[in-house]
């Protein structure tokens, strides 16, 4: 009986998902509810866990209980600690949920919000989850053993140094790219500015706080600390209104990119419970309460999506970014459906605290659920704004045409009606001098959200105060990104020169932490600077690189988790990890080959900068422009050697994975596996 | 039976208990139990702090 209910609610919870997923694919016309969307996620994601999660834990990995787990043989207090498996979800979702789930879907947008939504769902499902379960499952085996280190024992030497140079190289594309959006979003923004700015001493208090005063007491001081940040979003409101003030707190894209690189040197340098730690506090803290807000919001709301299915932007003359829905949504929208970088996660802290093997299904495959369903929520909130507003938020003036009035005018004739005064006028309500040309998805999605709580909460009133929020939980969220990126970034520029010249390996010598700050703070600034001053707006050549960089880990991932799974005999279930590691190889391989050799100069960096030399040759570049432009075509053709870089490496990975599979079906050789051997749990079933 | 109230008490004590854990505030009792249970020397609070978050912010640990 119980099991007959049971097939029943499973089997209705499949139907439902089905239909609302035919609802919001097949409905053409009038806006549509945003229920359809969460309905349709809600109950794929829960059908998916159910079955497909579970058809991985059982048959493919075969999890096993009475096996002890790294946290229960080496626990030490420290580093192996068996956590609870709700706390360490929370832990786990806290470290791969960062911008890319919210600023991805927001610009996919740009396809209509079908494609997009689509991908989210099916790809979580199929891919993203299934990469982070297997991943952290394998690490567990092997006594939490990084994503390196796996592929070099496991794959080929090579393998380890191709999956390290992955890391270090979507470390430095990922950290421009994420400032590009903060950028995008305070440029000419004094109250945002302001904001954002308060955060560093807030953090600074704080760092002494739990270092001198009360040690580790986190919790105290992230109220604190987290009550002082949305003072800080409210003073914010009397220094955009204060005429000195005001200026002080505007500025210029490129005078916002020295400050960013600054406090990246500096959050690298500085120790790390001074600056980097107590920010990343208030940012998990302000991170949760955001995305919770936000969820209550589409639910008490349900705000209507005003975006067609479809724009007719799938051509790949999007004004976003240029490039047709394959592969380019595919590589925008990485975060919420596939996202290698998770593979670090994975086979990082949480492997060490997991106290059972049978709660990575759990961890692993549902903490990616929920980083989906987020990438949903920036979906439906970037959709339900009027797609007029959405593209002039989102086009940069090379596009639209600099004036209000020509670029409401171009707006409108792709189809989607919006007045120059429009514009003016939700500018002013959410307190900015201009909402045009804000290119990087932050703005567009701060607005969606600001709509969405002001309806809950305040009204046209408190618009500006929330859209203001909703910039600051951005900005937060990406600036702990950045200075933890960078750090770590130096830690592996220091490994790798430690090994040409000893002393600079050490991490504790201060001109070397110096160096190293400066090489990886250049590295990742070169790509912001570059992003500022790009024609077309730096989001079009940048995002897309960030995506091909992301999914090319992605690729690893998967290949170490096939040649693992090969060697333990899962063949006939090989196609798990496999099929979704084709369709990443196809989606970036066909990205890199066409955002290189594309002669569309809106997606080929070689085109456009040949389009460039030949305006240069032909005169028609103002004189005081050409060394400019000439910056721009060197930086187009060092955007396209790195793009062809990262598509060697998947390339020679591959063939290297290849003739391993080769040789362990043909049995060329003994497969050898580098798990830990076994050895039975100590506690009782209910521990 | 429990009642209602004590069943409240009891989750929201879970809840406070997972909170400390989740954010790290717990950290340093854990760690203190477990040197103290085998006779380790003990860090004080302000040592283990900096050699958790040196620890923490030396790998990947913030995803995009």
């Amino acid at each position: 009986m119980k099991r007959a209910l049971q097939i029943f609610v499973w089997t209705a919870l499949a139907i439902v998902a089905a239909a609302a997923l035919a609802t919001i694919a097949l409905h053409r016309g009038e806006a549509i509810s945003a229920t359809w969307f969460v309905l349709a996620a809600v109950c794929s994601y829960l059908v998916a866990y159910r079955v497909y999660s579970a058809f991985i834990a059982a048959k493919l990995l075969a999890l096993d209980n009475t096996r002890a787990t790294p946290a229960e043989r080496r626990d030490d207090g420290r580093d192996f600690v068996p956590t609870n498996k709700w706390v360490l979800f929370g832990h786990h979702f806290a470290a791969i949920a960062g911008p890319g789930p919210l600023v991805g879907p927001t610009l996919a947008a740009q396809f209509g919000y079908l494609p997009g939504t689509l991908w989210l769902i099916a790809g979580a499902a199929f891919a993203g989850c299934v990469q982070d379960f297997v991943i952290l499952f394998c690490s567990i085996r092997r006594d939490g053993k990084t994503i390196g280190e796996m592929a070099r024992e496991e794959v080929s030497k090579r393998g380890g140094f191709i999956a390290q140079l992955a890391v270090l190289a979507i470390m430095i594309i990922l950290l421009g790219v994420v400032a590009l959006v903060i950028v995008n979003a305070l440029k000419s923004s004094p109250w945002a500015t302001f904001t954002l700015a308060t955060t560093i001493p807030i953090a600074l208090l704080l760092g002494v706080y739990l270092r001198f005063i009360r040690p580790g007491r986190v919790l105290e001081a992230s109220v604190v600390g987290v009550a002082l940040v949305l003072f800080g979003v409210v003073a914010g409101q009397w220094v955009a209104n204060s005429p000195g003030w005001s200026r002080a707190f505007t500025l210029s894209g490129v005078a916002l990119t020295f400050a960013i690189i600054v406090y990246g040197f500096a959050a690298s340098a500085l120790p790390v419970w001074l600056l980097l730690a107590p920010r990343d506090y208030l940012s998990a803290f302000i991170k949760a309460g955001a995305i919770f807000s936000l969820a209550a919001g589409i639910f008490l709301v349900r705000p209507h999506v005003l975006m067609p299915p479809l724009t007719r932007f799938v051509d790949g003359n999007g004004p976003v970014f240029a490039g047709k829905i394959f592969p380019f949504c595919f590589i925008t929208i990485a975060c919420g459906a596939i996202s290698g970088f998770h593979s670090l996660i994975s086979s990082g802290t949480t492997p060490k605290m997991i106290q059972r093997e049978q709660h990575a299904r759990f961890i692993g495959y549902g903490a990616m659920l929920l980083e989906s369903f987020v990438g949903v929520m920036a979906m439906v909130a970037a959709c339900a704004m009027t797609p007029g507003v959405y593209f002039a938020i989102n086009s940069p003036s090379q596009i639209v045409g600099a004036a209000p009035e020509t670029a409401a005018e171009t707006i409108s004739s792709w189809g989607y009606p919006l007045s120059a005064a429009t514009m003016a006028n939700l500018a002013h309500s959410v307190g900015e001098q201009t909402l045009w040309n804000r290119a990087g998805g932050a703005p567009s999605l701060a607005v969606g959200m600001a709509q969405i709580f002001s309806t809950t909460i305040g009204g046209e009133r408190l618009l500006s105060i929330w859209y203001h929020f909703a910039i600051m939980f951005e900005a937060l969220f990406i600036l702990t990104v950045l200075d933890a990126g960078t750090r770590v970034g130096r830690f592996m520029i220091q490994e790798l020169g430690g090994r040409v010249w000893k002393p600079f390996g050490r991490l504790n010598w201060y001109p070397a932490i110096l160096l190293s700050s400066a090489i990886i703070v250049a590295a990742w600034g070169y790509f912001l600077y570059q992003g500022v001053k790009d024609p077309l707006g730096g989001i079009n050549s940048l995002w897309p690189l960030f995506g091909i960089a992301n999914q090319l880990l992605a690729a690893v991932a998967l290949v170490v988790a096939t040649t693992i799974l090969l060697k333990m005999g899962r063949l006939k279930w090989i196609w798990v990890t496999l099929l979704p590691m084709v369709w990443i190889v196809v989606i970036t391989m066909t990205a890199s080959y066409e955002k290189i050799f594309s002669s569309n100069p809106r997606i080929g960096f070689l085109a456009f900068a040949n389009t460039l030399t030949a305006q240069i040759a032909a005169g028609t570049i103002a004189g005081a422009k050409v060394g400019e432009t000439q910056r721009v075509v060197f930086n187009q053709r060092l955007d396209a050697v790195v793009t062809a870089a990262l598509a060697f490496m998947i390339l020679v990975l591959l063939v290297e994975a290849i003739f391993q599979w080769h040789s362990i079906l043909s049995r060329g050789k003994e497969p050898v596996l580098h798990e830990t051997p076994y050895v039975a749990t100590q506690w009782a079933e209910g521990d | 039976m429990p009642t209602l109230r004590s069943a409240l008490q009891e989750a929201a004590a879970g809840f406070w208990r997972g909170l400390r854990q989740w954010c790290g505030d717990s950290s340093y009792e854990i760690y203190k139990e477990y040197t103290t249970r085998n006779g380790q020397p003990v860090l004080s609070p302000s040592q283990f702090y900096v050699e958790q978050l040196n620890k923490k912010y030396s790998r990947p640990n913030r995803c995009c």
